[in-house]
């Protein structure tokens, strides 16, 4: 339930710590001093991270008393009627919003970095504001406008969604393209201050001297800032997949607040949630949290390869 | 640097996984507290001492505990609001699991709008409900009809006891209809041919809706569509082909078609909206017993002096005729609680005492019943409705088809997702039947029934 609220309250200072990592490498420190900056978040990452995942290993390997069963939790999840619903859900849901994030979070915060201060500072505020209602909240708030009766974007439902009432808001077709809407809002804006952030560690000498050699602020965006802030978009697209892949709180509320309209298997990891609480079937849903650990693992090395994330320059 | 680059995926799963688990302690899912309650009372429960006692109901009953805790100042009652499990929605399972698993928390009564619910609470792997037989005197017992008797009844022993009975009747706008020239329909056919009229006399009224999550309670209940038939221990007849589905599903098409029965639930603010009001365009609409209040009173605020109710409608000259039902919640008290006295002592007060008269009665057909004499009683004096409709309501209790039996899985949400979506985006009700029964047969299957489809 809480998992995409607790990784918003983590996106903010996450990247400080990366260039702070940088700094400390470029600037020849030792590991030891770096051991110091991590120490408090060490017994955090033990209690809530590393022994969680350890335990959700072992149930997905094991059966009830705790004996081995090898791959046979992994088989029975997979072999749930609801799973492979759930998993192309997200899928679909995962690439339509990671898409719109980087497209429109990158190209924003660039179009933001070439205005003047008072003007960007202003609209800044204005694309970080939805974000700031915290996340199931913001689910609350999505609910009304979705509903043509009392949206005050009724219009647009009808004319760009085809729905005059909340149900055709939430047919099961339109349900992805939803809820990417809905988590683009609400997290786009802390995304696009921290690009922002990342424009600003840009030294100014580089733009002057393009400018200088003629190149136009399309040609600055394009070719020398969006190459610098290669490594935070990357870090977005690591956190932001992982986050996508474990919709849980929107499709969960939707389901609530539609009366049932919308499966309590939406996603995968909705199903884990149930196999674990309903069917009290701890493994398979211990396998699909394994199952989805991995794909989010995937994705960061793939990610971290590809964009040399950590690579350094000294 | 290798771990710092796996660090964000494992946190976020972690946190997950960790969010997953800690749903349990604060009340999820909608459910807040409310009344002498605390935000922590679902997970506080487990301390309780003697003389205090835990209550988890829906909002509707709030009232009931409420007045308990008033008219019994001695006992400590936290009250827990939450969503009854309604429309199929399944909090209360996965609150029993956990509870179950960390072996504290338990309340020690519970309120569930899902009738279904004692079945799974009575067995395996939640043995959560504890038999009422020793706890509610005999002689209260004996005066809860038998079909409500065979309801809470789960291998010959009885777990719960049903705050209402929730049959399924005519509601009838006689304002309306006598201002239109109409007479009232018995049949399911003079029903319909009353729809497809006025469907062209008088376009935006209504005879009914299937938007629900339980309309197939009101229609294929009714019609003895054999959706949920129990052969024997964990085999189950699950055929929406039937000819008893089929029929029905053909008898509603062409009025859904023509608007006369909207794919919209009556819990929703379009429906309030279109139908409801000072000018409502209910004309007919075939539901359960507390309908009057919840629905047309309180919900779509439809004036006084217009509504009544008529029996069940017939499938032509079939006799008997048999009528759905769409809820008659039970009470459950925890095997697990630790002043299983007081939890009887609720629960039989509850049902059996509370009876407050005007704005503030019972907005359903109580289930024991000398209460349902005295609450008829008043209902027939009851100025919101424009006739007596206690002979329809008394009528019926005793019609709801016996061949629809309740199951360990919530059906509402199949029918949801299946069939409700898809009448909204134009499809009909008899094309979606065999996916509808497929749907309902995945449902079974895992929660672990024997199904057979013919």
């Amino acid at each position: 339930m809480r998992s995409p609220r607790a990784d918003e309250g983590r996106r903010a200072p996450a990247p400080t710590r990366v260039t702070g990592a940088q700094v400390t490498r470029t600037r020849g420190l030792g590991a030891a001093r770096g051991g110091t900056f991590i120490l408090p978040y060490l017994p955090f990452l033990i209690a809530f991270g590393i022994l969680p995942v350890l335990y959700a290993l072992d149930l997905a390997v094991t059966n009830d008393d705790g004996r081995w069963v090898g791959l046979r939790n992994v088989a029975r999840a997979a072999g749930d009627y609801r799973f492979l619903p759930a998993f192309e859900h997200i899928l679909l849901y995962t690439t339509v919003w990671l898409s719109s994030l980087i497209v429109l979070v990158v190209g924003l915060a660039l179009l933001l970095h070439g205005r003047a201060n008072r003007v960007s500072s202003t609209f800044r505020f204005l694309f970080y504001l939805p974000g700031a209602l915290a996340g199931a909240s913001s689910v609350l708030v999505w609910l009304f406008m979705l509903d043509p009766a009392v949206s005050p974007g009724s219009f647009l439902l009808h004319h760009v969604l085809g729905s005059d009432l909340f149900v055709e808001s939430i047919a099961p077709g339109k349900l992805p393209f939803i809820f990417a809407m809905i988590a683009f809002w609400t997290g786009a804006g802390g995304w696009i201050v921290v690009m922002y952030g990342a424009l600003n560690t840009i030294p100014h000498d580089l733009e002057e001297a393009a400018r200088i050699d003629g190149a136009g602020a399309v040609t600055i965006a394009l070719r020398l800032k969006l190459p610098l802030i290669r490594t935070w978009i990357a870090y977005m697209v690591i956190l932001s997949f992982a986050t996508g892949t474990q919709l849980f709180v929107e499709p969960q509320l939707v389901n609530q607040a539609s009366l049932g309209l919308v499966p309590d298997t939406w996603s995968s990891n909705q199903l884990a949630f149930q196999l674990a609480f309903r069917y009290g079937d701890f493994n398979a849903a211990a396998a699909i949290a394994v199952g989805l650990l991995a794909i989010g693992l995937l994705a960061a090395v793939l990610v971290v390869t590809r964009t040399g994330l950590f690579r350094t320059e000294d | 640097m290798m771990q710092r680059r796996v660090w964000p995926a494992v946190v976020v799963t972690a946190l997950a996984l960790a969010g997953c688990g800690g749903g349990g302690s604060t009340p999820a899912g909608g459910s807040s507290s409310a009344g002498g309650g605390s935000a922590s009372a679902g997970s506080s429960a487990g301390g309780q001492g003697s003389g205090e006692l835990t209550v988890w109901v829906d909002s509707v009953r709030l009232p009931v505990a409420k007045a308990y805790a008033t008219a019994h100042p001695n006992a400590k009652v936290n009250i827990v609001t939450f969503d009854g499990d309604g429309n199929g929605a399944t909090t209360l399972q996965t609150k029993i699991q956990l509870w179950n698993r960390t072996g504290n928390g338990w309340p020690d009564v519970i309120f569930s709008e899902q009738v279904n619910d004692p079945v799974w609470m009575a067995q395996k792997p939640f043995e959560f409900a504890a038999p009422v037989e020793g706890l509610i005197p005999q002689d209260l017992l004996s005066q809860w009809p038998a079909p409500s008797t065979a309801q809470c009844t789960i291998n010959g022993t009885q777990y719960c006891v049903q705050d209402n009975l929730a049959q399924v009747v005519l509601w009838v706008n006689k304002k309306l209809m006598d201002s239109f020239g109409y007479t009232v329909p018995t049949t399911w056919q003079q029903w319909a041919a009353l729809g497809q009229k006025v469907a062209t006399e008088h376009p935006g009224y209504i005879v009914g809706n299937v938007g629900d999550s339980f309309g197939h309670w009101i229609y294929l209940w009714s019609g003895q569509c054999p959706l949920e038939q129990v052969k024997s221990g964990n085999n189950l007849l699950i055929n929406s082909t039937d000819s008893h589905c089929t029929r029905m599903a053909s008898l509603l098409d062409p009025l859904i078609k023509s608007g006369a029965v909207p794919p919209l639930s009556v819990f929703t603010p379009d429906f309030a909206k279109k139908y409801g009001g000072a000018d409502d365009k209910v004309l007919l609409m075939p539901g359960p017993s507390w309908y009057a209040q919840a629905l047309f009173d309180q919900t779509l605020h439809l004036p006084a002096g217009q509504i009544t109710a008529a029996a069940p409608l017939q499938w032509e000259n079939e006799t008997p005729v048999t009528t759905g039902q769409v809820g008659g919640g039970p009470w459950i008290i925890s095997k697990h609680s630790k002043n299983i006295k007081g939890a009887a002592d609720f629960v039989i007060w509850a049902t059996t005492v509370f009876n407050p008269e005007g704005a503030e009665s019972r907005p359903g057909y109580p289930a024991y019943a000398p209460l349902a004499t005295s609450w008829l009683a008043a209902q027939a004096k009851n100025p919101y409705f424009a006739a007596d409709p206690t002979p329809a309501l008394k009528a019926a209790a005793g019609q709801v088809w016996s061949g629809w039996n309740l199951v360990t899985y919530p059906d509402q949400p199949v029918w949801s997702n299946t069939v409700v979506t898809q009448l909204v985006a134009g499809k009909s009700l008899s094309s979606l039947l065999p996916s509808f029964g497929d749907a309902l047969k995945q449902a079974a299957q895992a929660a672990g029934y024997a199904v057979a489809q013919s």
